[in-house]
């Protein structure tokens, strides 16, 4: 096959990358911005007709395990995760960088400057210092794709795990890119048993640890000598008013503003590999400019390895925003500020003026019409008015606009919570209703361990499993209670919940159609009671699927008596969905037909009867 | 040249961005553009950056902006400051006298900034069943008809043709016409 250009999602053409390399076990978890990197791997892989195995991991660390576990047998493999499931994979992480590894592994890890989809702003680049392990990061997607091939070679050269940084402007650009023929390796998985090699002992860490020391200084120098293709200057053309130093994308941002502007006068070196950072070209760089300026996202990952920071201008003297993305505008602004001019931006009163008189903000993300979280989530409401409502991490965070969320930590510690806010009741001798949510995938992922240990433990709560049948949040992928697979012709076996909750050792599980409100206030009353008088955690499933699958379902048209209405809003504070709308003049609630997809459930909320299904004929 | 799309989550803005890359690398142009995945999309203000030529960030700079599609017309009017003097925004209205607003009509004008308002919804609901899906395709119609970014309405229907999944070809056909035929009647 000849080379061939397509524009691609930058998650796409890392994807393509990591089948042309010729890895054979690709595992992740999703999580944006890495979600599309996965089914992407299945799809070129079934495209090329390569042997890549595909798999959703339950989470970061089995997933980090599995494939690292692959390249100790001399396959090339990879897993992908976003930011925070670094934190959760940050055990095999730290402990498998001391190893020397057999077949290239490339970590993928997706970082969310902003942040746009996630609970922290974190900088996995950090993580990369902390575990010792190279670090590179892309400027584009093009260049991502390259760095994963380059990543595979590096990390079989020294025998160490690669990270790839792609930040959320990576992974989520779109651009044209080339795509050519994957290499097909010829390597029958080789385990050779050494326990030095593969048992990390503390005896062994004794010279595992002074080696990997050995293998920074190695890469580092090979970062400086050898990757000019992502470590290099543009020199000005005119005496040098000021020197900037950029990472990811924000050289991309750097470079289109020079261009826009047309200087002369600033020269930028570009750092496409942050650790170990090649401090040489650093500080060469740095003395022969009088005024530098660093621009890396999100944390001072160049910046803390510079030995000598006095001239440049980052985060430590405050110069650079110490939280937040590095958008155009921002480092527009920062530019300016270092050369000491003003920018020059259209003041844009009458636009700023419009938007105040009309009342134009932005628009939060609700649940979708149709959620079957909604329901959930106003049953919970109606049967424990003043309960606990500990939650977790998934589409149903949006319940917060139900006012049924009321934390929110990690993916898991909804279960884990609700036994601290069981414990510290009990203390005081009290005892309050705690009714959690966790979605199915997020069950799978890290509700498990807390929901044995509440068995254990004796802790009297109810988990509500969210169960929609899909890992929504993220844009629908499979989970273990899907059973299904990515590559063509694969199929997985199903965990279905109820036994997983059984096997925990839960005695009280209860699965009820979400959209059935009674049911579920019924069910939940029930759970409490159960969980009260036994003082263990009881569990119930709201089962329906969510909207993205398109499952056919029946169509219930419903309208606003607007005589009935009393215009007190409940429907809005209570159920807020995006179909029921309230007109500030009329003082009355209406659906909007835009968003309504006549999935029938608000009929069951209004305390007034004011919301009424149309009936066969029209009206 | 720079298009800025913005609406809502779920209103199938990321078919616009492929539509606008396919027609591109079929003219052998580069391109890089930004998108919205994760929790934005669940039905919140979300925008989309796409740049033809060579750039290397994928983000436009307010002010720098050739094109706005706006499949809402809030978001339009959110966003109006990516366009720059002299630019044009499609928008799709379900609210018309939103745009007698007269700090808004002034700043359009002092701006030079052309706007063709498209009855998106009305225009669906008489001719499409009401079904809102296909209002990313309308506009790519409206877009294609009016020329912007000298892009031919005969290159947008070949871009949605091969884009097109099979069981939705007629009718993203139809509604490419229905967008054409609605710059036709202003
Ligand atoms: C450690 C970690 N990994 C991944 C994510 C990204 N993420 C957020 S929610 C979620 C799962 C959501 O699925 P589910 O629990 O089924 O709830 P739903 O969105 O379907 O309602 C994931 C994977 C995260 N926040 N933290
Ligand atoms: S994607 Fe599914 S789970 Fe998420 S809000 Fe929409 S219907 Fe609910
Ligand atoms: S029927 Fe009611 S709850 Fe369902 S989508 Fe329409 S407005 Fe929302």
């Amino acid at each position: 096959m000849a080379t061939e250009r397509a524009v691609l999602l930058g998650n796409e053409a890392i994807a393509r990358a990591v089948v042309e390399a010729g890895c054979e076990v690709a595992c992740a978890y999703p999580g944006t911005p890495s979600s599309e990197i996965l089914p992407a791997i299945a799809k070129f892989a079934d495209l090329l007709d390569t042997k890549t195995v595909v798999e959703w991991g339950t989470n970061e660390k089995v997933a980090y395990e599995v494939a690292i576990s692959a390249s100790f047998t001399g396959k090339r493999s990879c897993v992908a995760m976003k930011h925070v499931g670094l934190n959760v994979a940050a055990d095999p992480f730290m402990s498998a960088a001391q190893f020397d590894i057999e077949g290239g592994m490339l970590l993928i890890v997706a970082d969310d400057p902003g942040p746009h989809s996630s609970q922290t702003e974190q900088d996995s680049r950090l993580f990369g210092l902390f575990a010792k392990v190279p670090v590179l990061d892309p400027s584009s997607a093009r260049e991502a794709m390259e760095m994963v091939k380059d990543g595979f070679e590096l990390s079989e050269r020294h025998k160490i795990p690669v990270m790839l940084r792609p930040t959320v402007r990576v992974d989520h650009c779109r651009q044209d890119v080339e795509l050519n023929d994957p290499l097909r390796l010829e390597r029958p998985a080789k385990f050779v048993k050494d326990v030095k090699r593969w048992v990390c002992l503390p005896a062994h860490v004794k010279t595992t640890h002074p080696k990997l020391n050995q293998k920074m200084d190695a890469v580092k120098e090979e970062f400086t000598k050898n990757f000019s293709k992502y470590n290099f200057e543009i020199t000005a053309q005119e005496k040098p008013k000021l020197g900037i130093i950029a990472g990811g994308i924000s050289f991309a941002v750097v470079m289109d503003l020079l261009t826009k502007l047309g200087r002369k006068d600033i020269s930028v070196l570009k750092i496409g590999t942050p650790h170990p950072l090649p401090l040489d070209l650093v500080n060469d760089f740095i003395a022969r400019h009088e005024n530098v300026l660093l621009l890396e996202e999100t944390y001072p990952v160049i910046e803390l390895q510079i030995t000598d920071r006095r001239n440049v201008k980052g985060r430590w003297n405050g110069y650079v925003p110490r939280a937040g993305e590095l958008t155009p505008e921002v480092v527009e602004e920062l530019v300016c500020k270092a050369l000491g001019e003003t920018c020059t931006r259209d003041a844009d009163e009458d636009l700023k003026k419009a938007i105040e008189e009309l009342k134009i903000t932005p628009k939060p993300p609700m649940l979708c019409p149709g959620c079957p979280h909604r329901a959930s989530f106003f049953a919970i409401r109606k049967a424990f008015p003043d309960g606990i409502y500990p939650s977790d991490i998934g589409c149903y965070t949006l319940g917060v606009n139900q006012k049924t969320v009321d934390t929110s930590i990690c993916m898991g510690a909804s279960v884990t919570q609700s036994s601290g806010f069981y414990l510290a009741h009990k203390v005081d001798g009290q005892l309050r209703p705690i009714v959690a949510t966790i979605g199915d995938s997020t069950f799978f992922h890290m509700g498990l361990p807390g929901l044995v240990n509440g068995v254990y433990n004796k802790h009297a709560f109810v988990l509500a499993i969210l169960d929609n049948q899909v890992t929504a949040m993220t844009g629908g992928q499979p989970h273990p209670g899907t059973g299904q697979k990515l590559r063509k012709g694969d199929s997985g076996r199903i965990v279905p919940i109820e036994r997983a909750v059984k096997g925990c050792g839960v005695e009280f599980v209860k699965r009820v159609e979400a959209y059935d409100i009674d049911e579920g206030v019924k069910a939940l009353k029930e759970a409490w009671e159960y969980a009260k008088d036994h003082r263990e955690p009881a569990v119930v499933i709201f089962g329906h699927p969510c909207m993205l699958l398109r499952q056919e379902q029946p169509k219930v048209p419903v309208r606003v008596e607007e005589e009935t209405c009393v215009g007190c809003k409940f429907c809005i504070n209570f159920f807020n969905c995006p179909g029921l709308v309230f007109d500030e003049s009329s003082k009355k609630a209406y659906i909007d037909e835009r968003f309504c997809v006549k999935c029938g459930v608000c009929v069951n909320v209004c305390p007034h009867g004011a919301i009424q299904v149309i009936s066969e004929e029209g009206k | 040249m720079q298009y800025i799309i913005v609406g809502l989550g779920g209103q199938g803005i990321l078919f616009a961005s492929r539509v606008l890359g396919e027609i591109a690398i079929k003219r052998g142009e580069n391109v890089i553009g930004s998108e919205v995945h994760g929790m934005a999309q669940r039905g919140g203000s979300v925008i989309s950056h796409f740049k033809v030529g060579s750039y290397k960030s994928p983000l436009i700079s307010a002010g720098d902006a050739d094109v706005l599609l706006a499949f809402d017309q809030n978001e339009a009017i959110r966003n109006l400051h990516f366009l720059k003097n002299g630019g044009y925004g499609i928008i799709n209205v379900h609210k018309m006298e939103v745009f007698q607003n007269e700090s808004l009509k002034k700043y359009l004008t002092k701006r030079n900034i052309s706007t063709f308002l498209l009855k998106g919804y009305e225009i669906l609901n008489e001719h499409m069943k009401g079904n809102y899906l296909f209002l990313n395709v309308l506009i790519l119609g409206a877009m294609g008809a009016l020329n912007l970014g000298g892009i031919s309405f005969d290159e947008v229907e070949d871009a949605v043709s091969k884009l097109s999944p099979a069981k939705f070809l007629d009718d993203n056909m139809k509604a490419l016409d229905l967008g054409k035929m609605a710059t036709h009647e202003s």
